[in-house]
């Protein structure tokens, strides 16, 4: 038996134990994942059947304009993928690693017995992934183009997906990953991402979320950090009636920097769940996190940001902020930031507000001729722009504003989209 | 151009304004002065269209309109500009980009085109210099991190930006240095015009030193008590407000 089938065994049996997490766990205590049975049957992990799709549906959902290596996937399979990459990096889908070499899908998606399954519902990810993207880029390059992960979402059933970026030592990449999809039924994504960055690598991620409005939605991202490596992470969360994103970041080696961004935008009766967490485990680190959420409807959202500074975390440097803004009387948002600190010599603060528009502000701007309906697009647009002014390629900070502003009440006119901040003085 | 009568206004049940009559020709500048808690604010605020006020009783006619019937957009596509006693901070939302959709907005009330990139960029950059605005605040966020003074200049040049027919200036001189008042000052003479009406509140004398009235109205407790000219100003600021108090038998 390979290892990775010795893995999967392991995994279906505690997946098989344990079974899905419950309210009854504080970790869970407000996303029930109940839903997901009773929509999709007790089998609910079953494989989505394979689809076929043509180019023009991929141009339909991927990100315009953006030049960037593709890869894409259609319910957990892999469809196609951009060839020419620079020597140094090297990109296999985990089908053909399985394959292929299963060791080193073994080593570069950390499937080993070893490796933590994080939940149950991990677990089933473990036993059950079939394709995914394996990255590795080797000490010192850099990747001269984004590598764009879009996976598109067809069919009912689950699609069990799982991802490794492998950077060495100095190697930087900007990553993307983008869920996507339409169905008018119910499905699962589930998809893992684990991210290692070897001394002084750079990733920028970001993770874009914009499935059907029936599709449940499970992500992990989990990233260890070794000597001055840097991660700065964007994520939008705007599709799927439920989402749930685990993100841990270990910032295991002295000089490693993290920033976790994030927006969710949500409406209907939108559920949608953010967990991160930060371990300072080395001296030195900094880490910066600034989440927004923006509620319609009867929308849902729940933010919990944990920063945990270690006993030899000397000289650590942590910030972060959550801010809501909620449009309808009847959404709700549960945040909880929480600080564990075991030790003196540190920075750390942080924040969380819960508000409306400002009333002296929309005054502000009608009384310069702006309609209702225009100041407010504008003020919320503003609100959720500062979690993304920091985003490096502008057209994924747009895809991003438009599919967030298009689900907002009243449409935002791509016009006042494509001015509001970058309305840079001419010269 | 703008007819108030009898207006009387309440805040939380309690009556602010106790019937006013205030009649303003085109081309004229008002100064309304009066202690603090007078009302002059809030009359201020009425014609602006700011919520949270109630309107028990009278009327504001503005170029034969019913300006109370109007939401605070349509008066300002009607002419109406309120410059702000504490000018908001909007983060995010960027100087430039807001006057170019309030005076598109305006323009599109009028009937008329919307104006191009260019023709606004050289209108935007006229009419800050001419309250020594300097560039780099045009495309910052409204009002972000301004000083006091800055934002007060913002004002004014919002103003010369987007050509109202009637300005209120709610306090634009308090929190002001002299240098500062100056700048603001001669934006404001800069439009005058004859289609141009200007309603000044403020505390103090000093800005009409600057800016001459065609008229000077004393609110207190809620009514207008005394008007005059431009003397009766340099008399309050000898006097104080308690003669024309006991004149009226308050």
């Amino acid at each position: 038996m390979s290892d990775i089938a010795l893995v999967r065994e392991k995994a279906w049996q505690e997946f098989e134990q344990t079974g899905l997490p419950t309210t009854r766990q504080e970790e869970w205590k407000y996303t029930s994942l109940a839903r997901i049975s009773s929509v999709l049957g007790e089998a609910w992990w079953k494989e989505a059947a394979a689809s076929d799709i043509d180019q023009a549906t991929v141009d339909a959902y991927a990100i315009p304009e953006f030049d960037a290596y593709r890869i894409v996937f259609a319910d957990g399979r892999l469809q196609s993928v951009t060839s020419g990459f620079p020597d140094g990096v090297t990109l296999n889908s985990l089908s053909e690693l399985l394959e292929k070499d299963t060791q080193k899908a073994a080593t570069a998606l950390q499937w080993n017995v070893q490796a933590p399954l994080f939940n149950a519902a991990n677990a089933a990810n473990s036993a059950l992934a079939r394709d995914g993207v394996c990255l590795c880029i080797a000490e010192g390059v850099v990747l001269d183009k984004p590598l764009y992960i879009l996976h598109i979402a067809s069919n009912p059933g689950a699609t069990h997906l799982r991802h490794g970026l492998w950077l060495g030592k100095h190697a930087e990449a900007h990553v993307i990953e983008h869920y996507a999809g339409d169905s008018a039924e119910a499905g699962l994504t589930h998809a893992i991402t684990l991210v290692h960055l070897a001394d002084g690598a750079s990733l920028t991620h970001d993770r874009l979320q914009t499935e059907s409005l029936h599709q449940f939605h499970l992500g992990r991202l989990d990233v260890a950090q070794k000597r001055n490596s840097r991660f700065i992470s964007h994520a939008a969360a705007l599709g799927a009636s439920l989402s749930r994103l685990d993100i841990a970041v270990a910032l295991d080696e002295a000089g490693a920097e993290c920033t976790l961004n994030g927006l969710y935008a949500l409406a209907g009766r939108q559920h949608c769940d953010h967990h991160t967490q930060i371990d300072h485990i080395a001296p030195h680190c900094t880490s910066r996190e600034h989440y927004r959420g923006i509620l319609d409807g009867r929308a849902h959202g729940v933010f919990n940001g944990k920063v945990v500074i270690h006993k030899d975390a000397s000289g650590t440097d942590s910030k972060q902020s959550n801010a809501n803004l909620l449009l309808s009387d009847k959404a709700e948002i549960d945040a909880k930031p929480e600080l564990v600190i075991d030790h003196d010599d540190v920075q750390a603060a942080h924040g969380c507000t819960v508000g409306q528009l400002d009333e002296n502000q929309l005054f502000y701007l009608k009384s310069r001729g702006l309609s209702d309906e225009q100041a407010r697009q504008i003020l919320t647009r503003a609100f959720a722009d500062t979690v993304l002014t920091g985003m490096h390629s502008s057209a994924v900070r747009r895809f991003i504003e438009q599919a967030a502003f298009a689900k907002l009440p009243g449409e935002i006119a791509s016009e006042i989209a494509d001015e509001l901040n970058t309305a840079a003085v001419p010269e | 151009m703008l007819k108030i009568d009898d207006l009387h206004v309440a805040v939380d049940g309690k009556e602010i304004l106790k019937g006013i009559d205030l009649h303003i020709g085109a081309g004229e500048v008002h100064a309304i002065m009066g202690p603090n808690g007078s009302g002059k604010s809030t009359l201020a605020n009425v014609i602006a269209g700011r919520d949270g006020y109630e309107i028990t009783a009278g009327s504001i006619r503005f170029h034969n309109n019913d300006l109370l019937e109007m939401n605070p957009e349509e008066r300002a596509w009607a002419g109406v500009f309120l410059a702000f006693q504490y000018p908001v901070e909007i983060p995010g939302v960027n100087n430039v980009y807001l006057l170019k959709a309030g005076l598109n907005a305006r323009r599109k009330a009028a009937g008329l085109s919307e104006l191009d990139a260019i023709e606004f960029m050289q209108l935007v950059r006229e009419k800050a210099r001419l309250v020594e605005l300097d560039d780099a605040f045009l495309s910052r966020g409204v009002n972000e991190g301004f000083s006091g003074g800055e934002k007060k200049r913002n004002e004014i040049f919002q103003m010369a930006v987007l050509e109202p027919t009637l300005a209120i200036l709610d306090e634009t001189d308090s929190g002001l240095d002299i240098d500062a008042l100056r700048v603001v000052a001669k934006g404001v003479n800069a439009l005058r015009s004859a289609e141009r009406s200007i309603v000044m509140v403020t505390h103090y004398q000093r800005l009409l030193d600057y800016i001459e009235p065609d008229a000077v109205h004393v609110l207190a407790d809620g009514r207008i008590l005394k008007s005059g000219d431009k003397h009766l100003a340099l008399e309050l600021e000898k006097r104080g407000y308690d003669w024309v108090r006991e004149e009226a038998n308050v």
